[in-house]
């Protein structure tokens, strides 16, 4: 025990990865030992996140937790690990939909070995990019994570996966292109890739030329090269169509996580890195950001609103959702330091939490459907209340929450950014408010075509009579369920968290 | 338990009710009835303890009840949030009390609890009849229960939540929590057939409608915290911030910051209260189980808009002087005036028993709203209380009517004919005698029939407060609306109740089960008696008798407690002559109407009729302006031009290029130069050269001999030469 | 004593004999034959320079020592090579000898 104490951290990150190990020697014929294997094996990073939640000391400034080893000596970069409240809220999200993402998969019958291994090793990858404190590490663990959910969606995947994959892969490839050079940048010219230095020296630089060009320019240069990488992961409109094609293609357990951890990795990467090394630039365009941080909310969800397949529609309202996330960052970003910045990043970071919930349920019930009919069309469905009434109440209270109806958490957040960014950005927020607007269209017209209406008689008889949801599926969506009501209710647990984080942090 | 633990505590039965009958007894009817049932008992009682303890306070505007905690850590400090009542919260509790009571009984009898399921019934539709055999072996069609009972239950539970946590919130954002929470309610419980396309369709189009209000609420709401650090109104109400408000000048239209707060948050108050322009949601939600969610909606949702304005009223009139209007002052009058006349024209022309009370609904919200603009705050509370229980009474008794037809049809088994439709029904009053004298006195009190109704007296003090401060164009509007309001309310009871019945179904109506008719005389007995604790003090005759009661009591709930207004004959003159003439006339035009034949009102103002009957066409306006282009932003333009075209053709191009490089590099410099000549060329150079140099190759080991000794010899030679020489 | 000048002229004439039968000769045997003139050639030389150099420097008796046995393997190996060319080709004549030709 003392050992884990010592090194949770790093406990918690290369548990999954060992534990695909494990299952490597299970027979591949043993697919229910590998199912259960890879459940309990993802239970234990939840696990300790919550011990590790439980023995954190939120007033505390810096990160805990601390481990650092040596890893590349000769560039002077080492496995540097440690969390703070942002962080951390990010590894209970991420330890807490694995498993739920495993447990939704056990109707997953093929290849069920390599399916499993790469999930777990998706999750250490996510896992690295929220806890590492070194630039090369992060950039090390953001590639990981790339590549088992593109095997995911291309192994898996559903008709269109080869072009969703390849287009997801390529294009976040191709914005970590920049991502990777300005690290690189920054390694050559500091002699080190710890996040703490560079944060510190880097802004605190006082040459005026750097590479032979002034520092503004290379500083202004190196910020858009992180702010396309973050933004194409978030996404921003307009690098946003690659998220429409990647979720909908995706499995169901892929498409959870895709939303649920994946797109929190670009906002992570704002918070972490971005606002921290760059602040002027950062102040200087926050216009920018927060004019597309608006475009993607409101075209987020209008493109939503004019979708006919059903996980599309989930999809768009992920650009919709995550463009809050922006918002708020964009609008602390220009007044860092005031009370409206905090709030503001309070509501960016909880409403990256909230997301990740509401989103990964939505995705989970749109597969729970799916998986019975084998469509997402919603011109085909219709009426189906009468037939899976638990299902449709479970879908309702879902989408209220992505809604942000009062009461659940979506809104908690959403009232925290908007409250911040108004006090900064009047204008954007005020447009942002047709997003929220076009929100309740969204979902409205989700439930209008999969329960209400006219019963589509194909469902209801034969082979085609459509099931209740089942216990196991039940069972990925209470905890969910229970947490956005919490939050929704008394988000102080982990707001205050939050909250004491981001005014160290900033 | 002291009275706040109390307070906090009011809203939870219900909100308790809700989750054990959604997770545990959603198969058992009568388990579910009863435990929402008492839960809204459990409420009513806590409120009533709640109002009794606030009329033995002292100076209770002063000595509130009002608790909070920290919600949410806001950098250094807390949001708060608690609870509050004060003069306006106990008697908006207590009328919410009572109305919501009588809902939860109502929906028993309503639903037909205790008859048995319907053959074809189905959730998701409004029960179509059983068939049970009585003794002798006779069928006879009977009401079905309906099949989502429970779940019924479970909804108005939710609501009730809602509406008590609206009532009790000290800030604005517990009060906009229970304010979204009704409006999903509303939804849910308007769409709740849902299997019907309208009904699902008017959900969403209340919730859409209310949610445009919503956002500018949220809006105003983010505005207000952000500018007064506090949502709290105590803390928003004190005369230090509100001056600086009032002083604060915005950019947009020279409000001042208070002025455009307060506006924002009217806003949501024009959606929820379905004022105009966004009145268009409230008789589409006439869809929902026929009086209970209506009465939701009329009786009790869109009070809240209403309760929110006087709420706000410190902030609204910030900055008044007392006499004229602010800017924004003069918008809230104009849109309640507005909306009193517009929808009471509407309401004119309708044949739908309920769509008359939806429109009625809206226009003496409008009369709230109108008052609240002028600044006349006791007028306008007073009427939201008589208001509410008058129109709860109406909308009631149109249900137990409706429910009565709905014996008829199904005793003739003409099931095309519309039971909520006035031109079928008359002489109702022999046979729903109770639902009949109640709705008679809901009527009057809606027409403000002189004295005995609650209506007249808070209706009076509206026109007196206009009259008093010299609102000309107000008195005058609101005057024809009251007008029309007796007009039609007469109407409807004439083609209801009196004369002789016009089908035969209307000849088989039935009164309701007690149940249902209980809840009508309680509510009976508030709309009439309600108006005797206002009476103006100076009122001749009757002034004096019992103190001017509400005025004092709500008034303090204010700073400055308002003056009543000088008691003046002349609005009180109009009153009674729009009241009776209005009610006179009304009875005059219809008392001989036949069935078959035109309304006479058509004859008498042609196609302005069809105007009025068509609603003035606003449905089809915005559905032209306003949805038709919102669908193809997202459909066609975001969807297809703006994400497939624009910005994935930009990808698809930049992935191409690659390809195109890659293209040209093979086949124009790979292929021709590389391959073929460099390559290629260099092979067939040395295999040519092979071809030739072949021959040398004798196989003979001494003519090789020879080759490599003379060139020995001559090596030798050459080094000699180098060398030696 | 005799001259170095003699030994060389000596050793000069039979290498040029045996040079003369390696490339005139036909038959392989006398091909063979050329070749240890050659070597011996050689040899003389190498024993010659040994002696009219310094004593104490062994490596021309050594150099020798090495031809003559790499002589003996030579014809033990070209010996054999030619049996066996001649149990195929039922010849010894060199010219006929031509199957690495183009």
């Amino acid at each position: 025990m003392d050992f884990i104490s010592t090194h949770l951290l790093t406990t918690i990150l290369f548990f999954p990865v060992l534990a695909g190990l494990a299952i490597l020697l299970i027979p591949s014929d043993q697919i229910k030992a590998i199912r259960w294997t890879a459940l309990f094996a993802s239970l234990v990073p939840l696990g300790l996140s919550i011990w590790l939640w439980t023995s954190f000391k939120p007033d505390l400034a810096g990160f805990q937790f601390e481990e650092q080893y040596t890893w590349y000596a000769a560039i002077n970069s080492t496995l540097h690990l440690g969390v703070d409240g942002l962080s951390l809220a990010m590894v209970l999200l991420t330890t807490l939909l694995t498993p739920l993402a495993i447990l939704a998969s056990f109707n997953i019958g093929d290849r069920v070995k390599a399916y499993m291994i790469l999930f777990l090793l998706l999750e250490t990858g996510m896992l690295g990019v929220f806890m590492a404190l070194d630039l090369l590490i992060f950039f090390v663990f953001w590639e990981i994570g790339l590549v088992p959910m593109y095997f995911l969606i291309n192994q898996w995947g559903s008709a269109n996966r080869n072009y969703a994959s390849f287009k997801f892969f390529i294009y976040t490839m191709a914005g970590s292109l920049g991502l990777l050079l300005a690290i690189q940048m920054l390694g050559v010219l500091f002699g080190t890739y710890d996040i703490l230095a560079l944060a510190q020296r880097w802004t605190t630089l006082e040459t005026s030329t750097l590479l032979g060009l002034s520092t503004s320019t290379v500083k202004t240069v190196a910020f858009w090269a992180f702010v396309v990488a973050f933004a194409i992961k978030v996404p921003i409109w307009p690098f946003h169509t690659w998220l429409p094609d990647a979720h909908t293609e995706a499995p169901t357990a892929g498409s959870m996580l895709l939303a649920g951890v994946l797109l929190k990795l670009g906002a992570y990467g704002f918070l972490r890195l971005v606002l921290p090394f760059y602040p002027e630039e950062a102040a200087h365009f926050a216009g920018w950001l927060a004019f597309l941080a608006v475009m993607a909310i409101i075209f987020g969800a209008l493109g939503a609103y004019g979708q006919t397949d059903f996980k599309r529609l989930v999809a768009y309202s992920s650009i919709n959702h995550m463009g809050f996330v922006v918002l708020g960052i964009a609008a602390a970003a220009k007044a860092m330091g005031t009370l409206d910045a905090t709030i503001a990043l309070n509501g960016a970071v909880l409403q990256m939490f909230n997301h990740g919930l509401s989103a990964a349920g939505m995705f989970f019930l749109v597969g729970v459907i799916y998986e019975r009919t084998h469509t997402r069309d919603l011109r085909q469905f219709g009426g189906l209340f009468p037939l899976v009434p638990v299902y449709g109440t479970i879908l309702v209270y879902t989408s209220m929450a992505s809604l942000g109806l009062p009461g659940l958490n979506g809104f908690v957040s959403e009232f925290l950014v908007v409250r911040g960014a108004w006090a900064i950005m009047p204008v954007f927020t005020a447009l942002a408010m047709i997003g929220l607007l076009m929100t309740g269209a969204y979902i409205l017209k989700g439930i209008k075509d999969v329960l209400h209406g006219p019963l589509n008689e194909h469902w209801a008889h034969g082979e085609h009579r459509l099931t209740e949801i089942n216990i196991r599926e039940i069972l990925v969506m209470a905890p969910l369920m229970i947490l956005i009501l919490l939050i929704g209710i008394w988000p102080a647990w982990i707001l205050d968290v939050i909250n004491k984080a981001m005014m160290m942090l900033f | 338990m002291t009275t706040e633990t109390l307070i906090w505590l009011l809203p939870l039965p219900p909100l308790l009710a809700f989750f054990v009958i959604v997770l545990f007894t959603n198969k058992n009817k009568a388990l579910s009835h009863t435990i929402a049932v008492g839960a809204a008992t459990l409420s009513w009682l806590g409120s009533m303890v709640v109002f009794v303890t606030t009329l033995g306070v002292e100076h209770f505007g002063e000595h509130v009840f009002n608790s909070s905690l920290n919600w949410l850590p806001t950098g250094d400090t807390f949001l708060k949030i608690g609870v509050l009542i004060d003069p306006l919260g106990a008697v908006t509790l207590f009328f919410v009390a009572w109305t919501i009571l009588m809902i939860f009984i109502y929906s028993v009898g309503y639903h037909n609890f205790g008859q048995p399921a319907g053959e074809h019934d189905r959730p998701g539709l409004a029960p179509h009849g059983a068939t049970v055999i009585d003794e002798q072996g006779h069928k006879h069609a009977v009401l079905s229960v309906e099949p989502m009972y429970s779940r019924f239950f479970a909804f108005i539970g939710l609501f009730a939540f809602g509406m008590y946590t609206l009532v009790i919130s000290d800030n604005l954002l517990t009060m906009f929590v229970g304010w979204e929470i009704m409006g999903l309610c509303s939804y849910l419980l308007i769409g709740f057939w849902f299997a019907k396309p309208s009904a699902r369709a008017a959900g969403i189009k209340a919730f859409m409608t209310t949610r445009v209000g919503d956002v500018f609420m949220l809006l105003g709401i983010v505005y207000l915290y952000w500018a007064t650090g506090t949502l709290s109104f105590r803390e928003i109400f004190r005369p230090e911030v509100l001056s600086d408000l009032a002083e604060t000048i915005t950019p947009i239209f020279g409000l001042s910051a208070a002025g455009l707060i307060a506006i924002l948050l009217f806003i949501g108050t024009i959606g929820k209260s379905a004022q105009w322009p966004l009145h268009i949601w409230l008789p589409d939600a006439m869809e929902g189980p026929t009086p209970v969610s209506a009465m939701i909606h009329a009786a009790t949702m869109v009070s809240a808009g209403v309760y929110a304005v006087l709420r706000m009223f410190p902030l609204l009139t910030a900055g008044w002087q007392g006499h004229g209007l602010t800017p924004e002052m003069s918008v809230v009058a104009f849109i309640g005036t507005f909306t009193a006349i517009f929808a009471a024209t509407i309401a004119l022309a309708q044949n739908d028993i309920k769509k008359v009370l939806a429109y009625s609904t809206i226009s003496q919200l409008g009369f709230m709203i109108a008052a609240l603009g002028m600044g006349a705050y006791v007028a306008a509370a007073f009427h939201l209380v008589t208001h509410a229980f008058f129109k709860a009474l109406l909308f009631l008794g149109s249900g137990s009517v409706i429910h009565g037809m709905e014996h008829g049809v199904l005793h003739t088994g003409n099931h095309h004919l519309d039971p909520q439709d006035m031109m079928n029904m008359g002489g109702l009053r022999k046979k729903m005698p109770v639902t009949f004298w109640t709705f008679l006195m809901g009527g009057l009190a809606l027409s403000g029939f002189p004295l005995v109704t609650a209506g007249f007296w808070s209706k009076d003090e509206i026109l007196a407060d206009a009259f008093a401060h010299g609102h000309w164009t107000i008195l005058i509007t609101l005057s024809l609306a009251a007008l029309m309001t007796a007009f039609y309310t007469m109407r409807q009871i004439t083609l209801t109740f009196l004369g002789e019945a016009r089908t035969q179904e209307a000849e088989h109506a039935h009164e309701t089960p007690w149940t249902m008719t209980l809840p009508l005389v309680i509510l009976a007995i508030f709309a009439v008696s309600y108006g005797w604790v206002g009476i103006p003090e100076q009122f001749p005759g009757l002034g004096g008798l019992i103190p001017n009661w509400f005025h004092n009591f709500v008034g303090a709930t204010l700073l400055e407690h308002p003056e009543a207004v000088a008691f003046s004959w002349i609005p009180l003159g109009i009153s009674l002559v729009v009241a009776l003439g209005g009610l006179g006339l009304g009875w005059l035009v219809y008392k001989d109407h036949k069935a078959g034949q035109p309304d006479p009102l058509q004859k008498a103002i042609g196609p302005l009729y069809l105007f009025l009957q068509n609603k003035w066409f606003f449905d089809e306006f915005y559905n032209f302006f306003v949805v038709k282009p919102v669908i193809w932003l997202s459909a066609v333009f975001t969807s297809l031009w703006m994400d497939k075209g624009l910005i994935d053709g930009i990808l698809h191009f930049i992935a191409k290029t690659p390809i195109w490089i890659g293209d040209f590099l093979r086949n124009k410099f790979d292929k021709p130069f590389i391959n073929e000549f460099i390559g290629d060329g260099t092979a067939a150079v040395f295999q040519k050269a092979g071809h030739e140099l072949r021959y040398t190759q004798t196989g003979r080991i001494q003519s090789y001999l020879i080759v490599s000794a003379s060139f020995l010899i001559v090596l030798a030679a050459v080094l000699a030469y180098l060398f030696l020489a | 004593m005799v001259p170095l000048s003699w030994y060389l002229f000596l050793s000069a004439a039979l290498f040029s004999i045996g040079l003369y039968g390696v490339l005139a000769r036909k038959n392989v045997i006398a091909i063979l034959l050329g070749i240890e003139l050659m070597l011996n050639a050689a040899n003389i030389n190498l024993v010659s320079f040994w002696r009219y150099g310094s004593t104490a420097q062994m490596g021309g008796q050594v150099f020798a020592i090495i031809v003559f046995a790499v002589a003996a393997a030579e014809v033990a190996v070209g010996l054999a090579l030619v049996i066996a060319v001649y149990r195929t080709r039922k010849t010894l004549t060199a010219d006929e000898l031509d199957l690495m030709k183009w």
